[in-house]
């Protein structure tokens, strides 16, 4: 009930909370553990059943809940109250994060379609009027009234429904681009008009009925891609927003808690780990440190930080921990671009439109070059029908379809993969992952995570092995690195650790700091004891020592375990046709049982950065497409080098990554199902542009030649349409 | 042939109201979520109410 209490403070409030014109707010809330339809409904009965509950919308799959409230009636710890006693979590989501645009277009979208088909059903009624009437019983100024009854009804169809299509054409005209509206908006709006003037004329032939038929039919394929995008937009949200940015809070004893950077508040006290992002705007409170603010400014080289100076959210500490007063003025700026970081991923992960649209522009050149011919050629031969045939081809040869495949196709990959928790930060990452035949794995954190047991603590100097457990983990606790992080969990167990002064973390080496006015070092035995010889710290190859200026206090040995999944993914990938390779910077007597147990033969020890970036050289050289796989910000340089690469991380781990691919909640697994994907994606998107490429070519003849009318021709495109977003669906079908 | 001029107006009538009650349905997010109204009927239990109210009812049966 303490966090729950916590959000009546009125800066975290607004910061969650969207007041609206009508005087209620709004919310939006990540919700964990609806499962079924009936607990959906049951929770939403419970909120309405809270006084003055106005609006309640809950999308499960996506793990979000919309609530419209007055505030003055209910207040938000007894709203967050009822998700508790439901047994749902509930984390409320910054205000920004409630998107209104997704909604709107959806019923946008609908109405228009609804206009288009009522419309264009009324036109064909009074168009089979028209049909009959040429033959049979109805009188010509009868004939008359009907073709000024079909304009009337084509009106709304033309200057409603097709509004996006000529909006889009006009957006395209200004980016001097040639897109797919352009073909389309040109076909309705010569069609359109030809049959306006006719009509006004009184003869001559008029396409009403084709017209309309033709954007209705664009609107449903158009509306069933706009669902699929949005839902798999929805899902690829709820991952992060499972992987909101925490802060690790200093409580007034000086132990740590960990909050949601959302519910800092000015003046607290937070700790920010070696490579963690900073949390708020704040004031450095502890000693030099270097920042990476790369993603703020755009300044790629770290800077440097000292005491007193600020420090800005989203910017990633880099060396040593970091104690940080968090200020007031700050927070609303901060939160717009943590909002910002989170946009990052989002955009990232929606698919690259533009790259679909490059092949289409040529596309849709040659397709106006041709409808100019065919309406030259039958002005030659025959002018009545030039204009027919014209629009024929015009409608034809739209690569609606082919500029469609991508799109369609990368959106239901992205959504697919979410779910498997892989999340794609750059669009085009999965060409080269379906064609990856050489992976480099990183061990540490990677392929195994560092466990300690208390049988593996041997104390030098007579100390109980739960005393220099907890006076390492008072350093450990302050580093993001695997083993530090392993030797502070095995430490939890006993209680909160001590706190530790004036902590520096070296990379690659150690961590060094005071404790109780003591000097303490604990790392690597070089590290931890700087004066003894190299012979001395050789037998302790492979444990981490805890050491004072008196010496070494204690040793800890730990003891590797494979992931869980390490094995199954390496063995699908190698059954993929991948040729693997272990580097690691650790010693070749623990790399290589741990290669033997995952059945890799070509592993390296005591690789530098460095080495690892000539390894991947080399087997770039030898013509291997190439993968990385690592933890994260320790393995930039492989991650950055790779054509391919994936890194273990929280959705929050994507200010700092390099990698392409991000796997979440430390499951290896992600990665095989996503190469299989890759794979699918490769082939599903080849498929659909030879369909669509040999359905515009086989049906550009007959258009030409006049046989298909427009009508007809634009079924086809719809429905060529339809048969790519479907086809788009085959991908994860059988994984 | 003139029931048509009454026929036809009445037509276009029906379709604009037939289109205002979809935009309002649309604007009042009626086909915002198509799933979840599919097993409304298969809720068995009784809207929940708070406990005051279900010691008032206890109340009453003692009463009795």
């Amino acid at each position: 009930m303490n966090t729950l209490a916590a959000w009546a403070h009125p800066q975290l409030a607004a910061q969650v909370i969207r007041p609206r014109r009508d005087g209620r707010s709004e919310i939006a809330l990540r919700v964990d553990g609806l499962r079924d339809a009936r607990q959906v409904l049951a929770l939403e009965q419970l909120i309405h059943a809270l006084p003055g509950v106005q609006r309640v919308a809950i999308d499960a799959p996506a793990g979000r809940v919309r609530v419209v409230w007055d505030a003055r009636r209910t207040s938000l710890p007894a709203l967050l109250g009822v998700f508790a006693g439901a047994r749902c979590s509930a984390q409320p989501l910054r205000h920004d994060s409630i998107d209104d645009a997704r909604a709107e277009e959806m019923h946008a979208a609908l109405k228009r379609l609804l206009v288009g088909g009522m419309f264009a059903m009324q036109v064909m009624t009074y168009a089979f009027v028209i049909y009959i009437g040429v033959v049979d019983f109805v009188d010509f100024t009868t004939r008359g009234l009907f073709r000024w009854l079909s304009l009337l009804s084509t009106v709304p169809i033309v200057f409603y429904s097709a509004q996006p299509f000529f909006a889009g054409a006009q957006a395209e005209l200004r980016q001097r681009r040639l897109g797919i509206n352009l073909p389309v908006a040109l076909a309705v709006a010569l069609v359109f008009l030809a049959s306006a003037v006719n009509t006004l004329r009184g003869h001559g032939e008029i396409y009403f009925d084709s017209v309309s038929m033709f954007v209705f039919l664009l609107l449903g394929g158009r509306y069933l891609e706009l669902r699929a995008r949005h839902r798999s937009g929805a899902l690829g949200d709820a991952v992060i927003d499972a992987t909101p940015l925490l802060a690790e809070r200093r409580r007034a004893d000086g132990t740590l808690e960990t909050v949601a950077a959302l519910a800092l508040v000015p003046g607290d006290r937070v700790h920010v780990a070696e490579g963690g992002t900073v949390p708020a705007d704040g004031v450095l409170e502890s000693g030099t440190v270097r920042v990476d603010e790369a993603l703020l400014s755009g300044e790629s080289r770290p800077v440097t930080r000292h005491a007193g100076d600020r420090l800005v959210a989203g910017s990633v500490v880099l060396t040593g921990p970091a104690q940080l007063r968090v200020e007031a003025s700050g927070a609303h700026t901060a939160a717009a671009r943590l909002g910002a970081l989170a946009e990052r991923a989002r955009q990232a992960r929606s698919p690259a439109m533009q790259a679909g649209e490059r092949d289409a522009s040529r596309f849709v050149a040659r397709v106006l070059a041709l409808t100019v011919l065919t309406a030259l050629g039958w002005l030659l031969v025959d002018p009545s029908r030039a204009f027919e045939a014209a629009v024929a081809v015009l409608v034809v040869a739209c690569p609606c379809a082919f500029a469609l495949t991508l799109p369609a196709t990368l959106t239901r990959a992205f959504g697919l993969l979410a779910q498997h928790g892989v999340l794609v930060t750059r669009s085009d990452a999965l060409q080269p992952l379906a064609r990856a035949d050489y992976a480099l794995f990183d061990k540490t954190g990677t392929l195994a995570t560092p466990q300690l047991s208390l049988a593996d603590i041997t104390p030098l100097r007579g100390d109980t092995p739960a005393q220099v457990l907890q006076w390492a983990a008072a350093l450990a606790h302050e580093s993001s690195h695997p083993l530090a992080r392993a030797l502070a969990d095995a430490a939890a167990a006993h209680g909160p650790p001590p706190r530790a002064e004036a902590v520096q973390v070296t990379a690659g080496a150690g961590i060094s700091g005071t404790l109780d006015g003591r000097a303490l070092r604990l790392g690597q035995p070089g590290f931890a004891l700087p004066c003894a010889d190299a012979a001395a710290t050789a037998t302790m190859d492979g444990a981490l020592l805890l050491a004072d200026a008196d010496g070494a206090i204690a040793r800890f040995q730990l003891a590797e375990q494979p992931r869980p999944d390490a094995a199954a993914t390496l063995a699908s990938l190698r059954a993929d046709g991948v040729s693997l390779a272990i580097a690691s910077g650790d010693s070749a007597s623990r790399v290589a049982p741990l290669a033997a147990t995952l059945g890799v033969d070509d592993w390296h020890a005591r690789q530098h950065p460095a080495d690892k970036l000539a390894l991947l050289e080399d087997a770039r050289r030898r013509g291997h497409v190439t993968l990385a796989v690592g933890d994260g910000s320790n393995d930039a340089p492989i991650l950055a080098g790779a054509d391919v690469s994936a890194a273990l991380a929280s959705g929050t781990g994507l200010a700092q990554a390099h990698a392409d691919l991000l796997l979440l909640d430390g499951r290896l697994d992600g990665l095989a199902n996503a190469r299989v994907i890759a794979r699918q994606v490769r082939d599903v998107v080849a498929q659909s542009r030879r369909w669509s490429l040999a359905y515009n070519l086989l049906a550009v003849p007959f258009a030409a030649f006049g046989l298909v009318p427009p009508w007809l021709a634009g079924i086809g495109m719809s429905l060529s349409s339809l048969a790519v977003v479907l086809n788009a669906w085959r991908v994860g079908g059988r994984a | 042939m003139n029931i048509l001029l009454i026929l036809i107006p009445v037509t276009l009538i029906v379709i604009g109201i037939a289109v205002a009650l979809f935009f309002w349905a649309v604007n009042h997010q009626q086909f915002d979520d198509l799933d979840s109204p599919a097993v409304l009927p298969l809720l068995d239990d009784p809207p929940p109410r708070d406990d005051s109210d279900a010691a008032c009812v206890e109340a009453e049966k003692h009463r009795d």
